[in-house]
């Protein structure tokens, strides 16, 4: 056990001190590449493992525990000389000062360090285990990619010194970060991981050190640092009240009955959550993210951060279930989702597209976290796993198509088979298990649909109707956009790093098995994880498809009819000679040898020019922006207000 | 057993039975406009003489596109008649909506790109409302399963008179008939030509009609679940549904995807609002 929790999580940072120090690329190349072999590894290890609990003393005669409070404070104070020298920010410099403020308090007026510990420091269900999981392989694949998209990248900035190892020391240490903070039992663990994920995240937000990636970082900041404060206060509050600081505490059976005393922390704890997660009205801290280095938004959206956020609240259901916060949870969660998917339709952006839909997906897992029955939850892990596959597999796509085309524009797409068709078909893979049954994503959505539907919550089942219908229409647009050729006359070679087409052909392998495979993947890792919190399944393996008391989904009859069908459409489209290709349409007059003009009047060639609907109009930016924050922000000011009622 | 023959059976029977709709849709849409209208096995005569033409396209994914597309209104029927779960059924059904649209916006042809965006504007219009009348129908029966509709004994209607007419809105979306003809009007003579349908013909044409067929008879289906419980009911329901579509179709002209939106977003929404609220008081 200590070597595999020493893996997990010490290891990265390790490699991560080295890539600092052994500055040279093929060190580096080995380092990151070792370090992903040995992490996926130690995770399948951890699950093979199963269950534990682990109370880890000390190192080299320290203990733990004061080493972490050691670390937290390091940490605090570092980000507040960053705040007072390099950003010149009150803001964010009061954050932070309030949050070293509460930890003395806590530390040095409120705990007993002498006292017995109450509970190990470290554990790991299968919910821990399926996040160590998804960090450790799919943000293992995205660090060993960053190895190929990074020398392109600073190619084009032109630098005189390379800045790699210091953003390999952030990309990595990261991943041993996250593992730290979902293997956390104690909650002053899981804090001090937390603050370094939102540190390393300002660190990498701003690698290019511009002033737009700057500002957006700052922004990344303070917003997460009002998380922060809202942990710090919920662990003196849960001192105050004789909660122990550990997870296992608050989910202990009846926690919820003390009403307020308990809500309030759980309510501070799922605020922090909601920061990280980028939920409404905090969504423009991860949209400002994209500025950075395509591995770093990829990293961010699809197995680190905010994944934190909804691990979290996911993690406290069973303490809130049954509770007013649960609810209104949900309502909160299922207005992310609605909201975020209007924005993404908006949007020609294909980052922008993809954050949108990031945050969508994770409001829609904060909503069935809230919604709190196993068939919910069921949902929420099913997203959490294959959201974080295909979508580190989309932006690892838009990354390597927009080193190749000097745009992100989904416009600019259009002909892109033309120029890269490996890719084309690599992030075609990642539309269609992003949108389209039998993929998991999709079941996820069908899971949470028919979960909100059976409890009757009717605001929340609306909101779930409306957004999944948006979902549809833009990652329907930009799938039809990657097709968009003419008749392909000799497709080119594509060259490629092994490092960059290396994850890509993983992960669209990945989301397609393990959608396949979603069977076993249930039986051994999420039922458990649900069972562990909830009494009852959510859904029964009758013949490898999902019942319950709501409906059925089909997995290997789909998939059987499905892929057949496929095959045969596939072997047609083959046949296509380019004899039988013509150009488009054009009400007669066409030119002859030119597909995108016609002959005018005056014997001129006219070309013409057709876009996407991105209905701004209705879905814009500048349009919805204002009004989501201030209802969200309306929202989340009743969730506080109906608890603090419960107080007074 | 008896399921899984009635179903391929319907995969069967589907499309004559769709393809007999239409023919009788150009008829009575022929009377009612004082035309004599042509045969009834007209659509059948077209759809023969496209299958038989030469293959033309712009590229080789229109091919891919269309079988897809058959493929998934063929599957949706299956299911359907499976008694298999509506909410699966529907994203099965969005399977070949997604890659008919995916087929138009392949082309680089501004006619069947406008029509694509145009499509995509209607499912965004009808997929709330089809999701929302599922959850109603769930709410009723304690079940998403269709099976569990023809187990619960009342006809629908009874309970969800105002989510029938929002099924009313998706059902004259998705058969394309006016006012919201607006991706691929039935008539080519609009600025769009046809549309989404622009760059298909031949063969590939023929496909797409056969899978709107099949569309057809499920999107019927799904009217007919409101009256499970006897087979003339149904019967009736079904036959009064389709002749208000098609006078519908008759006496109103197209209107604009923007009203469209707005405005069956608007009343479907309020109208599926209060139903479920009656449910859930009731």
């Amino acid at each position: 056990m200590d070597i595999l929790v020493f893996a997990t999580v010490v290891l990265p940072f390790l490699a991560a001190i080295a890539l600092l120090l052994l500055r040279d690329k093929g060190s580096r190349g080995l380092i990151v590449v070792g370090t992903a072999v040995v992490l996926a590894a130690a995770s399948l290890a951890l699950v093979g493992q199963g269950a534990f609990e682990y109370a880890p003393k000390s190192i080299l005669g320290i203990s733990l525990d004061g080493l972490i409070t050691l670390l937290d404070f390091a940490l605090l104070f570092v980000i507040l000389v960053i705040a007072m020298t390099k950003l010149k920010n009150p803001l964010v410099a009061a954050l932070t000062a309030i949050q070293i403020v509460g930890l003395i308090y806590l530390e040095f007026f409120m705990m007993d360090h002498g006292a017995a510990k109450a509970a190990p420091a470290m554990f790991a269900d299968s919910l821990s285990m399926i996040m160590v999981l998804v960090i450790s392989i799919v943000g293992s694949l995205i660090c060993v990619y960053a190895l190929g998209y990074m020398p392109a990248h600073e190619d084009h900035l032109h630098l005189a010194r390379t800045k790699q190892p210091r953003f390999f020391f952030y990309l990595v240490a990261f991943l041993g970060a996250m593992n730290g903070l979902v293997l956390a039992n104690s909650l002053m663990w899981l804090y001090f991981f937390w603050e370094v994920t939102t540190f390393c995240s300002f660190m990498l937000i701003s690698h290019d050190g511009d002033e737009t990636s700057v500002k957006n970082a700052t922004r990344a900041l303070w917003m997460n640092m009002t998380g922060g404060v809202a942990f710090v206060f919920a662990l003196i509050f849960l001192q105050k009240t004789g909660t122990g600081l550990y997870l296992s505490e608050l989910l202990k059976p009846g926690f919820s009955a003390a009403g307020a005393a308990a809500l309030i922390p759980l309510f501070m704890l799922c605020y922090a959550g909601i920061t990280k997660s980028a939920q409404v009205p905090f969504q423009s801290w991860l949209t400002g993210a994209m500025v950075a280095p395509t591995p770093v938004s990829a990293l961010l959206h699809s197995s680190t951060m905010v994944k934190a956020g909804v691990y979290l609240v996911l993690r406290l259901a069973p303490a809130y279930s049954g509770t007013m916060l649960s609810g209104t949870l949900a309502m909160f969660g299922a207005f992310t989702f609605l909201t975020t998917s209007a924005l993404a339709v908006g949007q020609s952006n294909a980052k922008k597209v993809l954050a949108y839909s990031t945050i969508a997906n994770l409001g829609l897992i904060i909503a069935c976290a809230g919604i709190n029955t196993p068939a919910a939850i069921t949902a929420a892990i099913v997203i959490i796993i294959f959201h974080a596959v295909s979508k580190a597999l989309m932006f690892l796509c838009v990354g390597t198509i927009e080193q190749k085309i000097h745009s992100r524009d989904l416009e600019n797409m259009r002909g892109l088979y033309m120029i890269m068709p490996k890719t084309t078909i690599v992030a075609l893979i990642g539309v269609v298990t992003m949108l389209l049954p039998p993929f998991g994503v999709l079941m996820g959505k069908w899971m949470a649909i028919e979960s909100a539907a059976a409890m009757k919550y009717m605001p929340v089942t609306v909101m779930l109707a409306l957004g999944s219908g948006l979902t549809v229409m833009f990652w329907a647009r930009w799938a039809g956009i990657l097709l968009s050729t003419p008749y392909p006359k000799g497709i080119p070679a594509e060259p490629q790093p092994g490092t960059v087409r290396g994850p890509l052909v993983l992960l669209a392998a990945g989301a397609v098995l393990l959608s396949l495979f979603v069977p076993f993947l249930y039986g051994g890792l999420i039922e458990p994880a649900v069972r562990s919190s909830h009494k009852a399944a959510g859904f029964v393996l009758d013949a490898f498809n999902f019942v319950n008391q709501q409906g059925v989904f089909y997995i290997y009859p789909l998939f059987l009819v499905l892929g057949v069908g496929f095959y045969f459409a596939w072997k047609q489209a083959r046949k296509v000679e380019a004899a039988d290709c013509v150009g488009p349409y054009l009400c007669g007059a066409q030119s002859t040898g030119d597909d995108k003009a016609f002959v005018s009047t005056a014997g001129a060639n006219v070309g013409y020019q057709a876009s996407n609907f991105y209905l701004t109009w209705l879905f814009g930016e500048e349009r919805l922006t204002g009004p989501i924050n201030m209802v969200s922000g309306v929202l989340l000011a009743v969730m506080l207000g109906l608890l603090l009622g419960g107080v007074i | 057993m008896g399921k899984l023959l009635l179903a391929t059976l319907a995969v069967f029977l589907a499309p004559i039975v769709g393809g007999l709709i239409a023919g009788i849709d150009r008829k009575i849409t022929a009377r009612l406009q004082s035309r004599f209208g042509p045969p009834i096995l007209q659509p059948f005569y077209d759809v023969f003489k496209l299958l038989g033409k030469a293959p033309m396209m712009m590229n080789p994914w229109q091919i891919l596109t269309v079988w897809v597309y058959l493929l998934s209104s063929m599957l949706t029927v299956f299911l359907f008649f499976m008694g298999s779960d509506l909410l699966l059924i529907f994203f099965v059904m969005t399977i070949g909506a997604v890659f008919f649209v995916m087929g138009a916006l392949s082309t680089q042809s501004p006619y069947a790109q406008v029509g694509a965006q145009r499509e995509l504007i209607t499912m965004l219009t009808y997929e709330p409302l089809i999701i929302l009348v599922f959850v109603s129908i769930a709410m009723v029966t304690g079940s998403f399963k269709v099976s569990e509709v023809f187990a619960y004994g009342k006809p629908l209607l009874y309970q969800l008179p105002l989510m029938f007419i929002v099924l009313g809105y998706a059902l004259t979306i998705k058969l394309r008939k006016s006012p919201f003809d607006i991706s691929a009007c039935h008539h080519a003579h609009q600025e769009l030509v046809r549309g989404v349908l622009t760059e298909y013909s031949g063969p590939q044409l023929a496909i797409i009609e056969i899978a709107h067929w099949y569309d057809v008879v499920f999107i019927l289906g799904l009217v007919g679940l409101f009256w499970a419980t006897s087979a003339p009911g149904m019967i009736i329901l079904l036959v009064v549904t389709y002749f208000a579509e098609l006078v519908i179709d008759n006496v109103t002209a197209r209107m604009t995807w923007k009203w469209m939106l707005q405005s069956v977003w608007c009343w479907g929404l309020a109208l599926s609002v209060l139903n479920l609220l009656w449910l859930y008081a009731g």
